[in-house]
This record gives C-alpha cells, structure tokens and sequence, in this order.
C-alpha cells in the first residue's frame, strides 16, 4: 500500500497540521538507509483524536517524532498552525515547540529521577518564563489536580516513588503546562497495568475537553485505539494501509492487513468464534521492502499489479480511504 | 545525605576516616610541631620503631620516618587530587559533550581515548615524562618545580580517557531516555539539557570512579619516583621508597612506612570509591 | 479428572530492603491432566512468582516458602533441589514472556535447542541435533536445518519465542508454563503463537499452565480461569462460566475497563480507581477493599475466604455479584 496518495487530505478551515510526503530515513548497520516512514501524508482538524496504528517496525512512533522534529525528516512537509515546520530554523521552531506536545511511552524513563515532582512539571514554565516563582507554583498544584494528584503529597517526592501510571498522569501534567494546541501520545497506556489503562483514558479525554486539545494517539493496542479515538490511521512498513473512522474501520476493514489486525485480536468472550491466525509470516525486513504494495508478500489477495505498481489510496465510502489494488 | 552517612559499613567508615586524617595532613602537616625532615640525626641512624624521639624510627641516614612521611603527604596528595581533578573535568567536559552530540566528533574522541587507555598507565606516564621533562640543556638538570609540574602533566593526561570513557558511558546511557527528548520537546536548549539533566546524572558515576582514580595515581607517582623519573629531591611517598630502595636490607622498616601509608591509601580510596559505586547500583536499580 | 499438578497453601515471601514483600499469601490450585488453566492478573498479583515457585525456580537466602506443591504424583516440596530439577523438561517446562533475553545470544539455535535433548534424554550430537530440526519443523519454522545454525539476534521475536517452544517442548514434557508468552510480540504474532500452543497441545497432550493479564488470551485459549489479586486467588472456576457469571466484584470490574474491539467507540470508559496492592504492605482484610465499588465494613476487616459452589466455580468475596451459594 502507498502513503503517496493524498486524496484522504481535507481542505477545511480548522486544519491545524498538515503533513504531505514525510520520509524518515535512517543509516541502518552495513550501511544501508531505511526509510522507517515513507512518502506519509495526513492531516488534522482541531479537536480530533487521529490514532496511528500499527505493529513493531511500521514507522509510528517515527513519525510522531518527525511531525514534532525530533529529529527532522529527510524530507516531506509538516504546516502546523499555519507555518511550515521543516523550513524554520532552530531558534523560530523552538518557539513553536509549546504549541506541539508529546507523552511517552515509558512512564518512569520520562521523569528526571533527580528532581521533584514540583521541578518536573514547572520546567517547561520555567524555560519559558511563564510567570514568577509564586505564579509557576500555583500552575504547578492546579496542574497536579487536574491529573488527580494530590499537590501536597507529590509535590516533594521523586519520580521512582511512584507507580507507572502516576508517573504518566505527572508526564500529562507537564506536557499541558505549555497549554499547547496537538499533544502527541506516543503509546501512553501500554507500558501500564490494564486497570490503570482505563484511568488514564479516561484522563486524556478529559484533559482533551478541558484543555481543547488535539490528540494524535499512537499505539498498537487496536482495542485501545477504538476507544479514544475518532479518526483511525493503519500503518505498514512505513506507509499507510488505510484511513477511517473507527467504527466503520473494525465492522468494514477494507485492507487485508486491517481485516487480519482486527482477527488477530482476541476478544474476551469465550463464545465468540475462535478465529484462526489469519496471516502468517513476519513482516519483511525495512531496509528492502517488497516491490509496490509493501503488504503482498502476506497478502492473501496479492495479483502482479501489487508487485508492480504501489497501491494510492482511495475514498472506498465516506470518509474511509484505502490503499489496495483489490480492497475488500 | 545524612541517611547516606548512617549507610556506610564500619569498613568504609573507617577508610573515610582515614582519608580525612590524610587529606588533613596535607594541609597542616609541615606546620605540626615534627622533626624536621631534612634533619639527619647522626646519632640515630637507622633506628628501629618506637625509640626515642623517632616514633617510627629513621632511616640509614637518620631521617626521621614520621616527620617524613607526613610531610611527604602534601605532595602525594597534591599530585594525586590535581591531576584526577583537573583530568576528570577535562576528561569528563570532552566525554559528556561528544557522547551528547555524536557524529564524528565522538567517533574521533572515541578513538583516541581507546588509544590512550590501551597503553598502561605507567608506560604512558613515563613517555610523557620523558617527552615533557627534557630540558634543552643536557648539563643543567630540570628544576624541582618543573619536575612536579611536569608530573601533574602527566598524570593529567593519563587520568583524562579514564574518567572520560566513564563520563561518556553514563551520558550516552542518560540520552536515551525519555526525558531528554521531552526536555528537546519543551524547547530546552542543548546547553542546559546537558547541564540541568545530563551532568547531574552523570555526576555520580564520575565520582565514584574518581575516588579509584586517586588510588591509581597515587600508585604512579609511587612507582615513578621509584623508577628515578618522579619527584627527587622533594618528599613524597614516592620519593621516601626510591631514596631508601637501594639500603633496604639496612633498615627495612625504613620502606615499610611509606609503602604502608600509601597502601592504606589506595585501599581506602578504593573502598569509598567502591562504596559510591554501589550505592549508585542501587540507584539505577529503583530506575 | 486427576491432578497433574496440585498446590496447596502456597506462600511465597522476598526479603527485601523495603520490608517483607509477601508475593503469594495461600494459594491453592489444581491443574487437572490435559487442560489448560489461565491464571489471571496484573502486577504485584504474584502470578509469576506462583508459576516460578510451583516450579522450584525460586531460589535464594532471601526467599522464604511454605506449602505442598504435587506433580505428577511427586510432592516436589519435600525434595532436594537436584531432584526437583530432573523434572525440569521432561516433567515440567517453561517459556517466558521476553524471547529477547531467554534465548543464549553467543550460542546457536541447534545448540541450544540439543542441550536439553543430550543432558535429559542421553541423546547423541547427531541425534539431538536430527531431533532438534524436527523440533523447529514443529513449531513451524521453515528452513529448520538453516534454523539449527543461525544465532538469536538474527531472528524476529516471533521465531525466537517459537524457538524457545521448541526447546521447552523437545523433552515432551507433561505440564508446560506460559508465563505471558505473547505479550513482547506483536498482535498477529500473538496470534499465530497461541494457535500453535493449542494445537502442539492436542498433538502433544501436553497440559499448560497460562499466565498472563490479557482477558481475551485467557477467554480462548483455557479451560479454567483462575484470577489473581495481591498474592490470593480471588475467583477460579471454568472459562465460560466465569466470564458468563462472575462472582468476585474485582474481575467484573477488570472485564468492564478493559477496551474491546465489539464495544462502541468514543466516551469514558468504566475504570477501577485507585492503585495496585502494595506487596508490602498488605491490607488487613480483601485486598480488594479499597477500590471495591460493593465494599462494607466487613471486607476491610476480615479477607473472606475462598469458598466453592461445588461446581467447579469458587470465589473470594463477602458480597459475591448475583448472590452466594
């Protein structure tokens, strides 16, 4: 399938970021460039949750770094609020960087075990010289309570007093400190308990509505995924399968490799039919994917066309785009 | 730090101690109230410990011990705590900063403190020595204080990829968490990740470490006095063996009390540095 | 049915620095021959340590054991370690959840695979490594003979969790531990994993013990659930009717905050509040208690027993969903 299709772009007013043909290439050992993301184009309207989904090695968390220029991408555009990120240079696109926020997966690695709690989530406010001393420390306790932290009890502690998810509600916490317009979750819930996945959902869904975010969720938990968000992004290799809202992508995948995501998760209901494993095989190696679509070699529609000719993506029914010479 | 304290084993208690007493009697020591070093007492020479007036007797030349090896503290000291000082914050500034950055530049700095560090220590302290100690007059010998300079020169330079291996393994491993590309993602500046997140992490490891380092250089100094190319005519550890290696049979204890001195030394700053190293274990395990 | 492998009373402590950490706190569990049972739970449940105990892995000055763990007949318990060991690969066999770490990265496949085969069943270099490649044909690998010579790191995490089946499967054993098989890998790998687990089971009638968090694993792939919360079995009982009739308020509560695929999307989803069980610090009465939406005053004081219907289906509560028996 191909990212190099643009018909899924939409031209409406409240776009606030737009990507258009992103690459991120890497050396990779013996001297080979891997394109982890290639040829990516995609949008945002304000207030929507875009989920990026896809397995280990497809290029998401890549790209969530790329839009943010973490670092920069080798090549392709991202327009973010109206100025175009990959021409700014170092000192303007520090100041863009409050706007665009991201969470990380690991909820300890992504706190300074050296400072408090307090210096932590005032950081950002104070690299920007939001407010004096006084002021920041009160951002600071309002911020812990939205997050449902206690300020009194956390403010002095150190991050590996604390559990993986109020860790991640302390990441939350200093990621809205800037107020910014698009936070970025780069797998926020899978590196916790499943009983705490829920809290902190339900915890972005609030922070989302409070805070009128934009949220680009990036997972590989299809489940999770469904949950939160309102527009679904699949990804392969480095480029996208398919593009849709979330309930018409688990009834109607029109991708073999979504249908074959959508079997492979088990549903917790022994009555449902057991469904076989419906792909098999390894995803192949990125620094020589397959020749036009990147999905045939596992694909069990796969013609000559997908070996010669990359699939562009298509509207198959509102709103719902695919990349597939023979979508289902 | 306080609970740091209460931590510490009757061993390294006792080994922090002593380093205090040495680090005290650097300070003070040619100002306490000993014989004078340089003073040979003609009638005793060669005494044994504990008689009279020389409470750890003297040598074949009737110098006494006690007076020595303290005075002889300073210089050893000095050596050993300058040359790990000024070498670990060469030697750290490089190793941090190329770790950091990456590219070429590590890749070169990489390359020559591997170079350095595969050459022994006292091989590669003698060869600076050597390069560094030879005065452009055969006749004139080098001048006392240019031969200490010298040493801390050298000593300098074989400290710097020690703590900079160290320094550059510890940042290399702080970088990749998560909270530095957060700290990128706020709109820190490279500068100040370095200093308010990287070096504050790394700091343990550097000390730790710099505690042996002060062992190793203390061993140096001891062995290239030994070998003629230390200090000659002023007092060290170092200079007190090589003066007494050729009568040791004479006046045995006469080796034994620097040798001792600088053995206890090197033992305890290996245990403290030891200590430091463990506690830092324990840090990174909760992490 | 007979029980292939019983524990009774387990108890399983860690002398830490931060205090007695008390991992599993009386946990009885049957495994009748042939099935395979899911044990259930989240962190600090002590479904790892149970499995790792019931296999005599436990080892160290500061583990502290009491209880009776049977297998096949054997009180495993009472034995000398060099004798529990025996049972290691031909009686009892593990795979764990990180095929990055338990597979030897400087030695190969064939070898590692063999090892097992030469020490357990006295085979020969050449017959163990025959065996070995039949082992990879097995697990599905293609190219087994190609396999037998490659290294760990140039393998995917879903070979080398199928190579790590392989090697636990190579001495039939009658009993193997999944502790999170699949949880590393990715979701079509999972799936093609756990297919293999069922049908290496049918052919080898191989019974299987299976760890792990995920309720949907759990749904599919086991005859009984046994749930697991701070150190207790708090429900046990047959798939279907566990998930058709929970009883102890903590699973439906994990059942209801999990996201599933068949439920419509956007809106809050139903949570547990509050934190996981400290393994410390344990409350005095159901360690449930302080995030229960049903609790009373009698469940902080006093942990209610596990009681059963008879039935194959028991449960920790005072207050059990739909009614007790």
């Amino acid at each position: 399938m191909a990212g190099s299709g643009k018909a899924h772009l939409r031209s409406d007013n409240d776009v606030i970021l737009s990507v258009e043909d992103i690459t991120v290439e890497f050396k990779a050992a013996g001297g080979k460039s891997v394109k982890a993301v290639s040829g990516i184009s995609l949008d945002l309207i304000r207030g929507e949750t875009l989920a990026i989904v896809g397995e280990s090695g497809c290029g998401k968390s890549t790209l969530g770094k790329a839009i943010l220029q973490l670092p920069r991408p080798t090549s392709g555009s991202v327009k973010f609020d109206g100025r175009e990120l990959t021409a700014l240079p170092s000192e303007e696109l520090r100041n863009v960087r409050p706007a665009i926020q991201m969470i990380f997966q690991d909820p300890v690695s992504s706190l300074d075990p050296r400072l408090t709690i307090a210096k932590v989530v005032e950081e950002p406010l104070a690299i920007w010289n939001r407010g004096d001393a006084a002021e920041r420390s009160r951002k600071v306790d309002e911020l812990l309570n939205s997050v449902g932290l206690e300020p009194e009890i956390v403010r002095d502690r150190r991050s590996y007093e604390f559990s993986g998810g109020q860790c991640q509600r302390i990441s939350i916490a200093r990621a809205l400190a800037l107020e910014p317009l698009l936070l970025v979750c780069d797998e926020p819930v899978s590196a916790l308990d499943v009983s705490v996945q829920a809290q902190i959902l339900n915890l972005l869904q609030d922070m989302k509505e409070r805070y009128g975010l934009t949220l680009i969720f990036i997972s590989h938990d299809l489940a999770v995924v469904k949950a939160v968000s309102t527009r679904i992004m699949v990804m392969y290799l480095g480029k996208i399968c398919e593009i849709s809202g979330p309930d018409d992508l688990y009834a109607r995948p029109a991708h073999h490799y979504t249908h074959a995501l959508v079997g492979s998760v088990p549903l917790p209901d022994p009555n449902a039919p057991r469904n076989k494993a419906t792909i098999q095989g390894e995803p192949p190696s990125p620094v020589d994917p397959p020749s036009g679509c990147r999905f045939r070699t596992r694909c069990p529609a796969a013609t000559d066309k997908c070996a010669a000719e990359e699939p562009q993506l298509t509207e198959v029914s509102p709103g719902h785009y695919v990349a597939c010479h023979h979508p289902r | 730090m306080r609970k740091a304290l209460a931590r510490l084993d009757l061993f390294t208690k006792v080994c922090a101690g002593w380093l205090s007493i040495v680090v005290l009697l650097a300070i003070v020591g040619p100002y306490l109230p000993f014989t004078d070093p340089r003073e040979s007492d003609i009638e005793a020479m060669g005494v044994g410990m504990f008689s009279k007036g020389h409470f750890l007797g003297t040598d074949s030349n009737g110098y006494d011990l006690l007076s020595n090896v303290i005075t002889g503290t300073r210089l050893s000291i000095l050596i050993a705590v300058v040359s790990v000082g000024v070498g670990g914050l060469i030697g750290s500034a490089i190793g941090i900063l190329s770790a950091y950055r990456r590219g070429k530049f590590d890749y070169i700095v990489s390359l020559v403190f591997n170079i350095l560090l595969s050459i022994p220590n006292l091989v590669l302290g003698l060869a600076l020595v050597a390069i560094l100690a030879t005065s452009a007059d055969p006749n004139e010998p080098v001048s006392s204080n240019r031969r200490v300079f010298v040493i801390l020169i050298s000593l300098t330079i074989v400290i710097i990829p020690i703590l900079g291996r160290i320094a550059r393994g510890a940042t290399l491993t702080w970088t990749n968490r998560e909270f530095v590309t957060a700290a990128r993602s706020m709109g820190m500046r490279d500068r100040e990740i370095i200093m308010k997140h990287i070096v504050p992490n790394v700091l343990p490891s550097i000390y730790a470490v710099g505690f042996l380092a002060v062992g190793v250089v203390i061993v140096a100094e001891g062995s290239l006095s030994l070998l003629g190319v230390g200090i000659t005519d002023g007092i060290s550890w170092g200079s007190m063996i090589a003066r007494v290696a050729g009568e040791f049979t004479y006046a045995p204890h006469s080796m034994y009390v620097p040798v001792t001195a600088l053995a206890l030394t090197v033992i305890a700053c290996n245990q403290v540095g030891d200590f430091l190293r463990s506690q830092l274990d324990k840090r990174e395990g909760k992490i | 049915m007979t029980s292939l492998l019983s524990i009774h009373d387990l108890h399983v402590s860690f002398d830490t620095p931060r205090g007695l950490l008390q991992a599993v706190r009386g946990v009885d569990l049957e495994v009748p021959a042939g099935t395979s049972v899911g044990i259930v739970g989240e962190s600090g449940s002590g479904k790892t340590v149970l499995s790792r105990a019931a296999m005599g892995l436990l080892q160290g000055k500061n583990v502290q054991r009491t209880g009776t763990v049977v297998f096949d007949g054997k009180e495993l318990t009472a034995l000398p370690p060099d004798e529990v060991r025996n049972e290691f690969g031909t009686g009892m066999a593990m795979i764990f959840q990180d095929p990055m770490t338990a597979l030897n990265p400087v030695r190969r496949i064939g070898s590692q695979i063999s090892e097992g085969l030469r020490v357990r069943l006295g085979l020969s270099r050449a017959d163990a490594m025959k065996r070995s490649a039949e082992l990879l044909a097995l697990v599905r690998i293609p190219d087994p003979q190609g396999m037998l010579r490659k290294f760990p790191n140039q393998l995917s995490g879903g070979m080398r969790q199928r190579v790590m089946i392989a090697i636990a499967i190579a001495c039939n054993p009658k009993l193997l531990f999944a502790d999170e098989p699949t949880t590393a890998l990715d979701v079509t790998v999972q799936a093609q994993i756990l297919e293999l687990l069922s049908e290496l089971r049918a052919e080898l009638g191989m019974s299987m013990v299976l760890v792990t968090h995920d309720l949907g694993v759990v749904a599919n792939h086991t005859d009984i659930v046994t749930v697991m919360y701070a150190g207790l079995v708090v429900e046990q009982a047959p798939t279907r009717r566990l998930f058709a009739n929970m009883k102890m308020p903590y699973t439906e509560a994990l059942m209801k905050s999990i996201p599933r695929l068949d439920q419509p999307s956007g809106g809050r989803m139903p949570m547990i509040a509050g934190r996981l069980p400290d393994p410390t610090a344990p409350e005095p009465g159901c360690p449930f208690a302080p995030r229960c939406p049903y609790v009373v005053d009698k469940c902080r004081s006093s942990v209610p027993p596990l009681v059963s219907d008879g039935d194959g289906h028991s449960y920790r509560c005072w207050l059990p969903l739909g009614g007790g028996i």
